[in-house]
């Protein structure tokens, strides 16, 4: 038998709205829409998708960073969206985020230390005697940072940084958000390594977004891909073939560093519409090569077939 | 044939601070020329040189010379090197969100550029740009020419860029990382683009990146630098199957491929270092897994190898069979 997911999210949703006011109309959206899903412990589930999918919603929602509009969040059998604003800060030890900018996520005011010393504050603990140290070991910085304010480090040692802090009170399950995406391919190769040392020496459990297929399939075990704040298809392992022709695009848009495997097409045309006028079907149909017009009218679920849920009229 | 664009060992420094020392590049019409390197390697200082636009950012040529079209670009005046930019040379920045201005239509931006460097009237200038934006697949290329910029999507404002560039009806096109604040599928896109203009109109095209994917799928030849010096330079199929400098070699080692092992990205340790703090001898040997007590004391100079050049005491010698 299975052991039970650390997280479980059914059906959740969020929406957005802007204007409203004495000058623009009101305008909503969906950044997530019904969406389920299971991570297991010790898992990594990778999320990927481009601007405008979900992705970074869907991040902030599962740590309820952010209210959703619908659905239920549960981790560890405990469902976090009942929760108190106490009890809801307890659990949060247990969780922890890395955030996509290490330049806006760093208190430019606090040193290395004070950084790394405000879980504790926060979650009322004692600062145990070398934690500081030990942290910074842990993510491979030298001591002789401690006292370094934020505009001193690399994009690199400030990404340690934001690393050491989501591991300060040892959480089981760590969220991030596009942890690599503003630094250099070979910083960004660095943090990988370390974030795979980590989850093997701490048995940390990662729900990793990315805009980048090639990191993700590299990095997890499973793969949901988002399109307009749906899930489209749930690859379930990284050799898995795609079914969801968007799946398919994302991949061929990636260039492998071989220049012996050119590509001549381009694999999609048009671009992302806007979240706020969604077409009535299928959100994919007006760049989809395999689009029928049921997928103009008609919105696809998702629907698991052979542990390779997919939601498309024509999969591959 | 001569090339278009020559980069004559130039050296560039900004006040007192050296950060180009000796670049040697070369790109002929027709072809894709590939920048590449970290953050701080000196790419666009390179690109602000070949454009003659150090004096903006207080930099200068110190050493050696950049020709266009066989000319010595700092032996121009600065009405000469107006004309050039915008007219014989094109530029496509990163950011497409902040090369377009706010406040004026599309169609006015691109317009500008035809009638400043060609001359033409305000009705030839729009029936040219419509002409552009309908080449690079604008859709309802009118009703865009009517827009504000932002209106437009990232990938459709960075073919505006594109169009802009072009408009002055350029030889040479530097792109300074087009595709780095772009969705993936739209990246694509655009580089097809950018491809498809060089080999119908015989354009050339230095393009800068710090992706190794961009350039093996689209140049004909790579430069690779590293803190200010060329590292490796040559054309692209024998440097990605048998790159001879190890910078070269961790630069490709750093793109995640399908069936990599698990633990194979390991990246390069450390970081570029600072233009206050450049190590003596190779500026890469902190951080590299070859670097023996000759690297630390003496820079490796270009050598030719296969087609190319390398700068390393340990370059990987060359596969069997080849020079």
């Amino acid at each position: 038998m299975t052991p039970p997911p650390l997280i479980r999210i059914e059906g959740l949703s969020k929406r957005f709205q802007s204007g409203g006011g004495l000058f623009a109309p009101e305008r909503k959206m969906w950044a997530v829409r019904d969406l389920s899903l299971a991570i297991g412990r010790g898992e990594a589930l990778g999320v990927v998708g481009e601007s405008g999918c979900g992705k970074s919603t869907l991040a902030r929602l599962v740590l309820r960073l952010i209210e959703p509009t619908a659905g239920r969040i549960i981790f560890d059998g405990t469902e976090i969206t009942a929760l108190s604003p106490a009890a809801l800060r307890r659990m949060r030890r247990r969780m922890a985020m890395v955030f996509q900018d290490p330049y806006s996520s760093l208190d430019p005011r606090y040193t290395v230390t004070q950084v790394l010393a405000e879980p504790f504050r926060i979650q009322r603990q004692p600062l145990p005697a070398g934690a500081i140290a030990a942290l910074l070991a842990s993510v491979g910085l030298p001591d002789a940072l401690a006292e370094s304010h934020p505009h001193q480090l690399s994009g690199g040692q400030r990404q340690r940084v934001g690393i050491a802090r989501a591991l300060a009170l040892h959480p089981e399950f760590v969220v991030l958000d596009e942890p690599t995406a503003s630094l250099d391919v070979s910083i960004q190769a660095q943090i990988i390594a370390l974030l795979a040392d980590l989850r093997d020496r701490m048995g940390l459990t990662y729900l990793f977004i990315s805009h980048d297929l090639g990191l993700v399939r590299y990095f997890c075990q499973r793969i949901v891909v988002m399109y307009l704040g749906a899930v489209v298809e749930v690859l379930p392992d990284t050799a898995a073939a795609p079914r969801h022709p968007y799946t398919e695009a994302l991949m061929q848009s990636g260039f492998a560093p071989d220049p012996g495997r050119r590509r001549s097409v381009v694999p999609l045309t048009g671009e992302i519409p806007s979240p706020f006028a969604l077409p009535p079907g299928c959100a994919f149909a007006g760049r989809c090569p395999r689009v029928t017009d049921r997928c103009r009218a008609e919105r696809p679920l998702l629907s698991g077939d052979g542990g390779h849920p997919v939601a498309c009229f024509h999969p591959l | 044939m001569t090339a278009l664009l020559q980069l004559e060992a130039v050296s560039v420094a900004i006040g007192t601070v050296p950060l180009l020392d000796g670049i040697g590049l070369s790109l002929e019409r027709g072809r894709i020329l590939g920048l590449v390197g970290e953050s701080g390697s000196g790419k666009s200082l390179t690109a602000m040189a070949a454009m003659g636009l150090l004096p903006l950012i207080g930099g200068r040529v110190t050493g050696g010379a950049v020709r266009f079209d066989g000319q010595d670009i700092g032996a121009m005046t600065d009405a000469q090197r107006r004309a050039l930019r915008g007219g014989r040379i094109g530029f496509v920045t990163q950011n497409p969100m902040t090369a377009l201005d706010p406040v004026q239509r599309i169609g006015e931006q691109v317009d500008v550029v035809s009638r400043l460097h060609l001359g033409l009237s305000h009705r030839a200038a729009r029936a040219r740009t419509l002409e552009l934006l309908t080449r690079l697949r604008i859709p309802e290329a009118e009703a865009v020419a009517e827009a504000w910029p932002h209106q437009l999507s990232g990938g459709m404002k960075q073919r505006i860029v594109i169009a802009m560039a072009l408009a002055g009806e350029p030889e040479l096109i530097i792109a300074d990382e087009p595709t780095t604040a772009l969705d993936v599928t739209v990246q694509a896109q655009i580089i097809q683009i950018l491809g498809a203009l060089v080999r119908d109109r015989g354009l050339a095209l230095l393009l800068i990146t710090h992706d190794m994917g961009v350039v093996a799928q689209v140049c004909d030849r790579v430069a690779v630098l590293y803190a200010g010096r060329l590292a490796e330079e040559g054309p692209v199929g024998p440097i990605f199957a048998a790159p001879a400098h190890p910078y070269t070699a961790a630069l490709i080692g750093c793109i995640p491929q399908d069936g990599m092992a698990k633990g194979a990205l390991r990246g390069i340790p450390g970081a570029v270092p600072s233009a206050l703090a450049f190590p003596p001898g190779c500026r890469f040997h902190p951080r590299c897994p070859r670097a023996s007590d000759l690297c630390h004391r003496i820079a490796p100079l270009p050598t030719p190898r296969a087609e190319g050049r390398v700068a390393c005491h340990h370059a990987s010698p060359p596969p069997e069979g080849q020079p």
